[in-house]
């Protein structure tokens, strides 16, 4: 080992960047699966959320900063007030 | 160590990918209105992060790229930027797209309600068939 690490910064950086987009992969797919309409939206805040992460390994905290309120705060707020003013399953 | 790197940023975007091709189907194919909202957000999110991720530049020798915040402003301090620093255009650019699908989500959902008060359903196979 000696005085190089074991896993380049470069790399490590990289490595979170694909497991973040795998587990948001995750997320879509059971967004689009569950007939919960209110498990939807939980999925689809947890993939923002996700997203959210990645926007500041990419170096754009500004585009996070602003994504976290807009993305997991009010647009899942605003559906779920849709939700209950309407209905919740979607039917087969 | 090379291969590595670009193998893992080509699984970031592969599964970016995948997400816009979920959406995508969703969008379409899912009959609940709601689910097609979302699928929407999500879609946008996609295209959104798509732009982020072109502006984005690799280590150079070794060196993380910056945040593309100036504010030295001699000529080294300019060199080192133009050196290390991501693209600013399209973080500015996805920061107005994310204030608009704002907009556009909202009145996507007021119009829901609107289509509930009338139809008494969300299911667009029902509404089509209630339709006249």
């Amino acid at each position: 080992m000696g005085d190089k690490p074991m896993l380049p910064g470069e790399t490590g950086v990289y490595l979170v960047m694909a497991i973040i987009s795998l587990l948001s992969v995750v997320a879509v797919y059971m967004a689009v699966k569950t007939r919960d309409l209110v498990k939807a939206v939980i999925y689809s805040a947890l993939q923002s959320g996700l997203y959210s992460i990645l926007y500041f390994l990419l170096l754009a905290p500004d585009i996070g900063l602003v994504y976290i309120p807009v993305a997991v705060g009010l647009i899942p707020g605003v559906l779920l007030v849709l939700i209950s003013k309407t209905e919740r399953w979607e039917k087969e | 160590m090379e291969a590595v790197n670009t193998y893992l940023l080509s699984v970031t975007l592969a599964s970016l990918l995948v997400n816009f091709a979920i959406s995508l189907y969703a969008m379409f194919f899912k009959p609940h209105y709601v689910k097609k909202v979302i699928a929407l957000t999500i879609l946008g999110d996609t295209v959104n992060t798509f732009a982020i991720y072109i502006g984005y530049r690799r280590w150079v020798e070794q060196r993380p790229p910056r945040v593309p915040v100036l504010t030295d402003l001699r000529p080294e301090a300019i060199e080192e930027f133009k050196n290390l620093a991501v693209d600013p255009l399209p973080q500015a650019l996805v920061l107005t797209a994310i204030v608009i699908g704002l907009a556009v989500i909202l009145f996507l959902v007021f119009l829901g309600w609107i289509l509930y008060s009338h139809y008494r359903t969300l299911d667009m196979r029902e509404i089509k068939r209630l339709k006249g």
